[in-house]
């Protein structure tokens, strides 16, 4: 079994680099320095402290993301409320640092806790209405971040905007509210190091507790847990409660840790980066650190790309969504859930 | 190796195995030094236990593998059968155990899968499907081309399959445990379909775990055990008793039931007028009266889908019934989940080991535990105690004899009779007040078989009340204490059994009768 999961990370790891040549190499090809170009986007990010800050700053928020994530695709529920869960975790505890004249000690984790409460609405509601009227969480988790956004909207718009900004945006945080850096010249914050140990954390959660255990039968399929007598459904709930509070949770950290304001005017995409992420990481905790570095990886070497040779950054998108299909392709066949969610309902046994 | 023959006959090999031996690249040693010949025209069984090399050897037939040694040869010329395109161009064709169908696809469709008819670019949908009825007619199996293979039961899913096995001019056609997922009615008609294609010239290889099937189907035999062939030769000529010991290697023990006298014991589960009027008709369950005594084996029989899964259903938690009411020991169970079940003492060996049984992804230790994970031996605080696991693990499957390479392993990588063992023996080794056991021996080989009727007596023995559905009537007059066969949904009758023959129980099976 360990054999098989260092195969499969392996073939990932493969699989990346293989995209990563296909896309990058034709598409150097079209400028005058393909050489330049290449070596930009693969070595560039690592030629200075403040790039190799960027790919941490990008990773951390969708580290948190996929870890929500994927504890909600072990337990067999295709909850896709990340990204409004992680809207409004930033919005609430930006409100709460605004409104709360406590110290910081004890307003950064109450904010933040706000922050999770609020936000895990949006993956919590989609697993009730699921456990109780049987609709699908996908659908309604995903019409549900447009309603996360549009409520958010509606109280910057209405209670939280500071109206001598030209933007829409809310006041200015209390700068004894904002994160501190932890390494000069990039802006890691301790964020970061809350993300990797929270996924540490959801490892031995998911294999070494009796939760754990509980929550990876039940993401193969009902009929084993019946068998059990465990009750699947009260634990879909919770697990989709926590994974709704974990993503908000990196919402509100977002918010601290790199803005000095509430700015977002939509959903930030980190929920859908947290999702990529957690499909590379083939659901497994601890391969969501690597997983959201390569991810951070790439969006830094586009960057840098695009601003020296004016390469579109669409490029980035289109590694990530070739480095996606290739993970599900094989993914589909070897997750038994996502099997299942794939055919509809109870397919033929593997072989 | 002994050759016996059967002189009178005109007898021609169509194939003929010379010295054939496969090692994988692991070193597993899967056969050596096979030899014998299938003649034409005859259904040969090929017996063994799991494990023994007669799929290996099959799939060596059919081009899926390559022998390490020896050579084959295919009307009397020596061939190098390096795929199955090769053995389909020969007329070899082959039906495995698990399907090989597209679900999604309708049957014209799998059929032309990768031999598709065409008009230009595009595939022609309506020669396709005429050259299905064509086969279905030629072979008087009857299928649809039109219908999706999904929506088929697993008997015409069968069909389908030997259809796509017999597209392509089969003259040599091979089925692997081809009864396994069928019921005994099924399997009739299977073999009905198997002896109209040997008139039709057809010669079948067929691999088997169960004498009575070999028996009632096959002219010759070939017992294989441990990679090497023991058995060579015409069955008419040789006893069970005999064929059992070649391909056991010894005298397989059959467990015994002692006669017993068990109208005083402790009624464990007592039934009242339960019905199930809700759900899947073939569950439904009407107005059931049932008592299992301590140390009782209930054996239930009844064609598949008389209500014997709604009785399994009912004592197990998973429906509750719309009337009646159920006690375990004295505790009302009408309202009980499948937690209070398993609580007050009830296991439950389910007819499904890879989809309800265990999780076919999930580690042997896993799949051995659950249930068991919140117990205070294997747990501190929230935390799983994984050594006392994997010990746990270990001890289990060294009592129950469950062939694997570790603990730590995927269920999906047992053959399907070591898979049983392991979840029976996570069911059994909790000391159960009530045990329901389905279809326990259904697909696996007779050692395994034999090894979990043993722990069935084992645990009656100590006071547990079992209740058995099985479709294999031997297994049933095997086990049983008494027998209650049911008929839509009812109880026609309830049997003692002292001496209860299959030919007693049918009338009641097929509704002809009922207790007055």
């Amino acid at each position: 079994m360990i054999r098989s999961a260092f195969a499969s990370t392996a073939i990932t790891v493969g699989f990346c680099l293989f995209v990563l040549l296909v896309v990058l190499v034709p598409v150097a090809l079209l400028y005058p320095e393909p050489g330049e170009v290449l070596s930009r986007f693969l070595l560039g990010p690592f030629e200075k402290t403040r790039y190799m800050g960027n790919i941490v700053e990008l990773a951390t928020p969708s580290m948190l993301t996929a870890l929500a994530v994927v504890l909600m695709f072990r337990c067999g529920a295709f909850n896709l409320g990340v990204e409004g869960s992680f809207f409004l975790g930033g919005l609430t505890t930006a409100a709460m640092v605004l409104w709360m004249p406590l110290p910081p000690l004890v307003g950064i984790p109450l904010a933040l806790l706000a922050g999770a409460i609020v936000g895990s609405l949006v993956c919590g509601i989609p697993g009730i209405v699921k456990a109780t009227t049987g609709a699908s969480e996908l659908v309604s988790s995903l019409m549900l971040n447009y309603a996360a956004v549009f409520i958010g909207l509606f109280v910057l718009n209405y209670y939280l905007r500071d109206p001598t900004a030209a933007m829409l945006s809310s006041d200015r945080f209390p700068a004894e509210y904002r994160f501190e850096s932890l390494i000069p010249r990039t802006r890691i914050h301790i964020g970061s190091i809350v993300a990797v140990v929270a996924c540490i954390i959801g490892a031995i959660y998911l294999n070494r507790t009796s939760q754990g255990l509980e929550v990876r039968i039940s993401g193969t399929g009902n009929d084993f847990s019946r068998h059990l007598g465990l009750n699947s459904v009260a634990l879909n709930i919770r697990i989709q409660v926590i994974g709704g509070m974990i993503a908000a949770f990196a919402g509100g950290i977002e918010m601290l840790g790199l803005y000095s304001r509430f700015t977002w005017q939509n959903t930030t995409g980190n929920g859908w980066t947290g999702v990529i992420v957690a499909i590379i990481a083939r659901d497994n905790p601890i391969l969501i650190i690597p997983a959201a570095l390569f991810i951070g990886y790439l969006q830094v070497g586009g960057d840098l790309v695009s601003r020296a040779f004016g390469v579109p950054t669409e490029i980035v998108s289109l590694i990530q969504a070739l480095v996606m299909i290739c993970v599900t392709s094989v993914a589909i066949f070897q997750h038994p859930a996502l099997r299942k969610f794939v055919q509809g309902n109870r397919g033929e046994a593997a072989q | 190796m002994q050759m016996t023959g059967d002189e009178t006959a005109p007898q021609k090999a169509l194939v003929e195995f010379r010295e054939i031996g496969k090692t994988y690249p692991n070193g597993t040693v899967a056969l050596r030094n096979v030899s014998f010949q299938v003649i034409e025209g005859d259904i040969l069984a090929v017996c063994g236990e799991n494990g023994a090399g007669k799929s290996t050897l099959m799939k060596i037939l059919a081009g899926i593998e390559q022998p390490t040694q020896g050579t084959i040869h295919y009307e009397g010329r020596q061939k190098r059968i390096a795929d199955p395109n090769v053995a389909g161009d020969m007329g070899i064709g082959m039906v495995h155990q698990h399907f090989s169908l597209i679900r999604s696809l309708s049957v014209a469709e799998n059929l032309a899968l990768g031999q598709e008819p065409r008009r230009g670019l595009l595939i022609d949908r309506r020669a396709a499907a005429d050259r299905v009825r064509e086969l279905a007619q030629k072979f008087s199996l009857d299928v649809d081309p039109e219908t999706k293979v999904g929506s088929l039961s697993v008997a015409a899913q069968q069909k389908v399959e030997i259809l796509k096995a017999l597209s392509r001019n089969t003259r040599l056609l091979i089925l692997d445990e081809p009864s396994a997922v069928l019921t005994p009615q099924e399997t009739q008609e299977l073999f009905e379909q198997l002896r109209s294609l040997r008139a039709r010239g057809v010669t079948i290889i067929f691999i088997s775990h169960k004498l009575h099937e070999v028996r009632a189907l096959a002219n010759r035999i070939t017992v294989i055990r441990s990679g090497e062939v023991v058995e060579d030769g015409v069955l008419s000529e040789m006893s069970d008793a005999a064929i059992s010991k070649l391909v056991m290697g010894v005298d397989v023990t059959r467990a015994s039931r002692n006669q017993r006298d068990l109208s005083a014991a402790t009624p464990v589960v007592v039934v009242k007028k339960a019905t199930v009027a809700t759900g899947d008709s073939d569950r439904r369950i009407d107005a059931i009266d049932l008592t299992i005594r301590a140390g009782e084996i209930l054996g239930i029989a009844g064609v598949d889908g008389s209500g014997q899964e709604g009785v399994v259903d009912l004592l197990c938690g998973n429906v509750q019934p719309d009337e009646g009411d159920i006690s375990l020991l004295g505790r009302p169970m009408a309202l009980a989940t499948t937690l209070d079940w398993r609580r007050a003492g009830m296991a439950h060996l389910p007819g499904d080991r890879f989809q309800i049984g265990g999780a076919p992804h999930m580690s042997l230790v896993d799949n051995v535990m659950a249930g068991s994970h919140r117990d205070k031996q294997f747990t501190r605080g929230p935390f799983l105690r994984v050594d006392a696991m994997v010990a746990r693990t270990n001890e289990l499957i060294k009592t129950f004899n469950v062939r694997c390479l570790g603990p730590r392993e995927p269920l999906n990588s047992l053959s399907g009779g070591n898979a049983q063992k392991l979840v029976a023996a996570r069911e059994f080794s909790s000391n159960p007040k009530f045990l329901i056991v389905n279809q326990p021996t259904r697909g696996i080989d007779v050692a395994a078989a034999a090894m979990i009727h043993g722990e069935l007596l084992r645990l009656s023995q100590n006071g547990t009340a079992i209740l058995l559905v099985t479709s294999d009537l031997d297994e049933l007059l095997q086990l049983s204490d008494r027998v209650a066969v049911m008929f839509d949904g009812r109880i026609a009758v309830v049997l003692e059994n002292d001496g209860l023959t299959p030919e007693r129980l049918g009338p009641y099976m097929l509704g002809l009768e009922k207790a007055s």
